[in-house]
This record gives structure tokens, sequence and C-alpha cells, in this order.
């Protein structure tokens, strides 16, 4: 008799974990052969009827009802129908639904957010302080800037740049323009020629500024001329075209493509490439970077061009952002390091007759992924 | 072979025809179906957010009884953006922008950082149950050094000397073959669409398949 | 100028001319190459092949526009196919973006039209398109009824009987996402993450490698890539024994292999003439520089 009572159709409800409230979670136990469906109905304190709530899942035997009033007590029932019979469970005592002002199970993005913070804003603090004092490794590209500048303006043939198609506001473009800056001292110095077509308005204006002062601080302000960076088009493929163009017709003995590209990638680097042009591309779109490795002869695979970006304009936010990821990334192996470690010890001691590390182990492990649930 | 009789068909046809003779050179018929689709792309985006954004959730709320007047805040909010094309009210772009740029930060930083970050370390421990066939081992162990040399590459606060530049060596070959992989599945993307196209002709418009 | 100078220096419309022929001959006159399912594909299809008419929903999203459809919507078609087959609820989301819906109304119009004993609103319904991509994503998480309204036709959502009782996502069984964007991204963040329902994923070969990295975690149920998932997706529900309607991916696969064959060779013989070109002019260059 007991053992019929333990295995008997039966209902819980209670206020859903972590949540704005709003929301009671309804399971249902030993759920009876041959149910069809389970119908839920709800009683709210201090009424007499029960009124329909939806239907539990069979599948999952539970259910979210996401129709109560926070504060408001109410009594569920189930009923389990099948085709000839039905099953009733109710509740013992009301629940109420509350929002929870943490959510726990977002502890560890917690931590991690407050880590990684952390790290970049001391970091910036200290890049303000003394910018020279953190390093950064010089990256091979950057020198191939001063070769290919070089070698264009011997062949004489003028230098193109292309920022890629997105808005000022992509971390992409702003990392071009400070490359730009360093390809248009270096054109300045050698007295050669940028050309610099653009997909964005704004961007162009930008790029004239940048362009400007490059050449001003190498001391041949008048040698910069504005027509040479310009407006093309805001289509795409258009863009493309339009760049293709340019190459073939002004065959620039140097091309860099820096900045955020799409599908248009690969169009590009192999006009420029089939003219026989240094390229050195740049990328934060890791989809387009494949295409940049195979046609390019120098590539800044996408962090790396934050950190160019960094290393050339010493800027304290672009400094701190890079020392802040890499003291992360440390972070990163580390913790796997350990993980590992420990895991195979807790595997080891498993297959020796003692559980309990791996019990702690994969303890670990639901608080990563799920938090202090 | 049972040619189409659809009207449609026959121009859907003779529009891929058009398209695809740009493999020969720029041409008239080339530019024609480019237009059409340009035109055509932008009338059927905007009709369906006619009917499917501004009718139901900007007129029917506001306009239509019972009236939800809180509506009008999050509308002109929405409405500033239209700032940028006036010099004299460009400024009023950055009040909706910081409601969304701060918004969208808060809400995205923690799940990306959940689901990019937290969740790919868990998956990238080596632990025994990892090591259950020869196939599962080899990748297991390949998938950790790859993150490992990878990470390395990509570490900017120290030169590469040395075990530490070596590591590196390796972490460059890793993300070479990453490329390669996508490069040959772009291939592949590409080849599926013509094969597709190919289909549509061969067999919806002239029958022969 | 040698031959692999000549073969350098080939015009590219050549290129163009031999993958049509190698395409097209075998759509046809197919040579009926096997097809062998792979881990990803068995293990989505595996996950919709034990559910069942009494389980959750299935969310099926479209999340392509024409430019994307030879790959994308045999893959969407097997999936309706194989829920339809099986009995399983199916909701047809018509996407995130505006271009997405036709597509989804073309394919849940050809696939139902194979099953006439299953009833709309009963068996299989369809929603339209709502605008906010990632709020629309999070929005569905707290309820489907004023996430979206009414469905495609205009009826009220809480009038369809195959969706009482489905509130939000702790209701749907999965939601796979027929993608030709990064949406896959934004359903792992906001549906995964935040609310804890399964993924799984269907979507071009550009897309596929950049999504391996989140099977492994297990943090998508499983992957259809390219017009080879799709394909592998049709040879399983053909070894179950499941009705597959034309299989245009299989049928596009004897192209496929044959392109990437030539285009094998390509490489190889690109490779190799670069090299023996460049050698011969090194050896030229030493000449001219003893002379």
């Amino acid at each position: 008799m007991i053992l019929l009572l333990a295995l008997a159709f039966s209902i819980s409800a209670k206020d859903t974990p972590d949540d704005g409230g709003g929301s009671i979670t309804v399971n249902v136990y030993n759920i009876p052969e041959g149910t069809a469906r389970i119908e839920l109905s709800r009683l709210e304190k201090g009424d007499t009827l029960f009124k329909e709530a939806g239907l539990i899942s069979i599948f999952k035997g539970e259910c979210e009802d996401v129709s109560v009033i926070d504060g408001v007590e109410y009594l569920y029932r189930g009923k389990a129908i099948a085709k000839d019979t039905f099953y009733i469970a109710e509740i013992k005592g009301f629940v109420t639904s509350s929002p929870q002002w943490f959510n726990k199970s977002r502890t560890t993005v917690l931590i991690f957010l407050i880590l990684f913070g952390s790290v970049v804003l001391t970091y910036i603090q200290l890049a303000k302080k003394n910018p020279e004092g953190l390093f950064i490794r010089k990256l091979p590209a950057l020198d191939a800037i001063d070769e290919a500048v070089g070698r264009s303006t011997e062949m004489g043939k003028p230098v193109l740049f292309v920022p890629g198609l997105e808005a000022i506001t992509d971390a992409g473009t702003l990392a071009s323009l400070t490359i730009l800056e360093k390809v248009g001292k270096k054109v300045a110095e050698y007295g050669s020629r940028v050309i610099h077509p653009n997909f964005d308005p704004i961007v162009m204006t930008t790029a004239q500024e940048t362009l400007k002062t490059a050449f001003a601080e190498a001391g041949r302000p008048d040698a910069f001329n504005k027509d040479d960076v310009f407006y093309l088009t805001y289509e795409q493929f258009g863009f493309a075209a339009g760049v293709d163009g340019i190459m073939l017709r002004e065959r620039p003995g140097a091309i860099f493509l820096q900045g955020y590209f799409y599908a248009e990638s690969l169009i590009l680097a192999e006009t420029g490439y089939s003219i026989g042009a240094i390229q050195i591309a740049g990328t934060n779109a890791t989809t387009q970077l494949p295409f940049f490795v195979a046609a390019c002869d120098y590539v800044l695979l996408g962090e790396e061009m934050f950190a160019a970006s960094a290393y050339i304009s010493r800027e304290p936010r672009l400094l701190g952002s890079i020392k802040g990821s890499d003291l992360a990334k440390v972070v990163l192996l580390f913790m796997i390091g350990a993980g590992v470690i420990f895991g195979t010890i807790a595997g080891i001691a498993k297959q020796g007759g003692n559980p309990a590390y791996m019990q702690i182990f994969n303890k670990m492990l639901e608080f990563l992924a799920r938090g202090a649930k | 072979m049972s040619i189409s009789t659809s009207i449609w068909v026959w121009m859907a046809a003779l529009l891929t025809l058009m398209v695809y003779s740009f493999l020969y050179k720029d041409n008239p018929f080339y530019r024609l179906a480019e237009h059409i689709f340009m035109g055509l792309s932008l009338g059927y985006t905007l009709t369906i957010l006619w009917y499917n954004y501004i009718i139901p959730r900007v007129y029917e709320p506001l306009f239509l009884p019972p009236h939800q007047w809180s509506l009008i805040f999050p509308i002109l909010l929405g409405m500033m953006t239209f700032g940028i094309f006036s010099k004299k009210y460009s400024w009023l772009i950055k009040y909706p922008l910081a409601f969304y740029v701060g918004g969208y930060a808060g809400l995205r930083i923690p799940l990306l950082l959940q689901s990019w970050i937290i969740r790919q370390v868990e998956a990238s421990f080596l632990t025994p149950d990892k090591f259950t066939s020869l196939m599962s081992s080899i990748n297991a162990i390949l998938i950790f050094a790859g993150l490992f040399a990878t990470l390395i590459y990509f570490y900017f606060s120290k030169k590469r000397e040395h075990g530490f530049g070596a590591a590196a060596q390796v972490g460059i070959v890793f993300i070479m073959v990453a490329f390669g992989a996508a490069f040959g599945y772009t291939v592949m993307a590409r080849i599926s669409l013509l094969i597709g196209r190919m289909q549509f002709l061969l067999h919806d418009w002239l029958g022969i398949m | 100028m040698g031959f692999w100078q000549r073969f350098l220096q080939l015009d590219r419309k050549w290129i163009f001319i031999g993958i049509a022929i190698v395409v097209i001959i075998p759509l046809i006159k197919p040579l009926g190459l096997p097809i062998k399912p792979t881990k990803p594909v068995i293990d989505l299809f595996t996950y919709i092949d034990t559910l069942g008419p009494e389980s959750d929903p299935v969310m099926v999203v479209t999340g392509f526009d024409p430019s994307t459809m030879p790959e994308l919507m045999p893959m969407e078609q097997a999936l309706l196919r194989h829920c339809l087959t099986k009995g399983i609820p199916v909701i047809s989301f018509g996407g995130l973006y505006p271009a997405y819906i036709g597509m989804a109304k073309m394919a849940i119009d050809e696939v139902s039209a194979d099953f006439p004993d299953k009833k709309y609103g009963e068996d299989y319904v369809f929603l339209g398109f709502i605008p906010g991509v990632s709020a629309v994503i999070l929005s569905i998480g707290i309820d489907i009824a004023t996430t979206f309204g009414n469905d495609y036709y205009g009826t009220p959502i809480d009038s369809l009987p195959m969706l009482r009782g489905v509130k939000n996502y702790s209701d749907i069984s999965l939601v796979v996402d027929v993608s030709g964007s990064s949406t896959p991204e934004y359903w792992l963040m906001y549906a995964q993450e935040r609310y804890g329902v399964n993924i799984g994923v269907a979507c071009t070969a550009v897309s596929a490698p950049a999504f391996y990295a989140f099977l492994q975690s297990g943090q998508f149920v499983g992957m259809l890539g390219g017009l080879k998932g799709a394909a592998e997706y049709e040879e399983l529900m053909a070894r179950k024994g499941y009705p597959t309607g034309r299989r245009p991916a299989t049928i596009g696969m004897d192209s496929q292999s044959l392109a990437h064959l030539l285009i094998i060779l390509l490489i190889i013989l690109g490779n190799a003439g670069y090299f023996i070109v460049r050698r011969g002019e090194r050896r030229q260059g030493i000449i001219r520089r003893k002379k």
C-alpha cells in the first residue's frame, strides 16, 4: 500500500528560481501509463473555482506558468487524462511567485566580468601614466609596411589603402585608421602618393583628417592631396568593382586592405595579386581571413590588427585592452591546465575506487556552466 | 523533356542567365538583372516592414483602442535617429544610440562570456572520459593543443623566443589548417549554389532532369 | 612560353566552363556516389527521431533568403518532412529578417502538400516575421503568444490548438535554425544560454567551420553543414524508410564531388606549375648572373 502511494501520480510547484518574477514552475511525477495529456489548473487564494492554467508536457513532466501575479497565492491541480479515465493530483499548500535580485546561475559570469574588467581598467590606468612602459611585441607586418611603401615609391607607383566596408564605429575601421596614419607618414617621407577610396562618407572625412595630420607630422603638409581620399559608393559589389578598376588603372605598387570586409575580400585581393602589388591585409572579419591569407603577402589576423594599432598609436585604451586580454588568456590557459590535471587525477582515482574527487570535479564543472544554482 | 509553361519560371530562368552572363564580361543584361534585383529587394523589404512592423506595432496599438500611449516614448526615441539627416539635429542620434548601445552591451556581454568563453573553457578540459576511443582521444588532444598554441600565438606581451616562439609556430599551423578548412567549405558552398541554380534550369525550367 | 607558364596564365573563363561541365553532366546522368552520414548530422537526426506526437513541438526557424536557398531549402524541407512523418508538432517560424519569410512559406507549403492528413493548427503552425532579431529570440522565452500575437495568416495564437500549453522555450523540445548567416550565434546566446532550450543548426558550408566549436562543447545538439549535410540528412531519412520527396541535395552531390575533384586537380596543377616556373626562372637568373 505504501509502495502504491509512493508511486502515485503527484504534483509539485515552486517559484521559478533566478527569474524576474511572474512565473511558477510546476512538476508532475509518476505520470500514469496511457496518459494522453495533463491539464493544469490553479486556484487563487480567496477564489472558489479552479481556472485553466495550461498543459504540462508529458515528455518533460514540467510546465512553467507565466501568467501568475507576484505575491498572489496559488494552489495547483494536475489532471492526467488517459483514454477511459483520469487521475488528479494537487500540491500541498499555496505557492507564490516573486522576482529575484540576483541570478545565481550567472555567478561565474559576474566573477569573470569583474576579473577581466578590472584588469583592463588597471592596464588602461598604467598606460595613461606610462605608455612606453607596457610592452607589446612588434608584428612582422608592421616592418612590411615600410618595405611595401618603399618599394612602391622606387617603382614610381602609388599606394592604395582600402579601409573596409564598415562604419567608423567598427573596431576594425578604427584600427585601420591608425595603420593609415603610419602608412601616410611613410608615404609622405618617401614623397609618394596614397589613394584612399571609401565606402562610408564618415570614414572618408576621418581618413582625410588622418592623412592630413600624417603628412604634416612628416613635414610634408603641402604633399597631401585631399582628392586622393574620395567616396566611391555605398553598394558592396559596386565598391568592389570600383576598387578593382582603380587597381587596374593606377597599378599601385602596394595595396593595404585594412578594416572589416565581407564577400568582396577575395575579389579585391585577387585583383591586387594579379597586378603584382605587395599586399598587406588586416581584418577582424575572421570569415574573410582565409582569402586574404591565400592572396596577400602579409596579413594581420584578427586581434593582431588591434595589437598593431596599439603598437603604433600607444593609445592607453587600446594598449590597456590588449594587455588586459593577454592576461585573460594566461588566466584561461591556467584554468584549462588546472582543470586537465585535476580532471585526470579525479578520473584515475575513480578508476581506483575513489569517486570523491570526480564528484568535486563535476561540481566544479557544474558551477562553471551554471553558477551557484 | 517538358519545358516549363509557367511565366514565373521563365522569368526566373532568364534572370539567372542574365546574371551568369557576367562570367563572360560586364554587359547591359547583367546590369538590368542587377538593378531589377536591387529595386525589388528594397521594395519587398519595405513592404514586409510596413505590414509587420509599422502597422501592427506602431499604428494599431497607438491609434486603435485600447490606445497604448506609453509607446510614444520609445517611438519618439527611435525617431531621433532621423536627426542624422540634418546637420543641425544630428546630435539627437546620441540619445537613442546611448540606450541601444547600453542595453545591447548589457544584454550581450554576459551571455557572450558564458557561451563563448566559459562553456568553451569547460569543454576544453581533457578528462579521462574523453579518451574512450582512439579517434576521440586524438580529437581531444588536437583540440587542446590547438587551443593552447593558438592562444599563445595571439599573446602580444612577450617576444617570440625559444619555447614560446615554437608554441606560437605550432599555433599558426593550427590557424592555417582552420583557414584551409574554412576556404574548402566556402568552395563547397559556392559550388552548391551553382548546383542549385543548375537544378532549377535543368529540372524546373527545361525539364530534362 | 612553356606549358606551365601558359597554364598559370589560363583565362579563368576556361575554369568556369570546366566547372559548368562537371556540374551539369552528373545532374543529367547521375553517378550514384555513396553518401556517408557524419556524426553532427546523425546527432541532429537521432535527436528529432526520438521525439514523437506527444513531445513538445520542434521550432524550425527559417534564416535564409534566395541567395543561399540551394543549400538550405533542402535542409529545411528534410527537417519539416522528418517532423511531420514522426507526427512531431512543428512550429515553422518565418525568421528574424524580412527576406526570409518567403522562403519559409515556400518550404512549409511544399512539404505540407505531401502530408494531406496533417492539419494546420493541430499538427503544424506557421509564425510570420517579427522585427527585432535578438529581442524576438528573448521575447519567445517569455511568451510566444505575446511575441507574435497572430500566426502568419492572422489567426490569434491562443486559438491554435497545437499551441495550447506552449508558452515559451520550456515547452519547445528543440529549435533548429536553418541559417545562411550568423543567426545561430544569436539563438545560442539568447535562447540556449538564457533559457536553456536545445538548439540544432542547419547552416551553409561557409558558416559550418565556425560552429564546430559549439558542437564540440555540446552547446548545439547537431549540425547540417552545406549541401553535403542536407544530403546526409536525406540519406538518413531514406534509410529509415521515411518519405523524402525529390531529394534535391542528394541529386546535387555527384556534381559537388566532381567539381571538388576538378578544383583539387587545379590546385595541385597550379601549385606544381608555380614551383616549376619559379625554379625555371631562378635557374635562368643564375645563368644570367654567371654571364
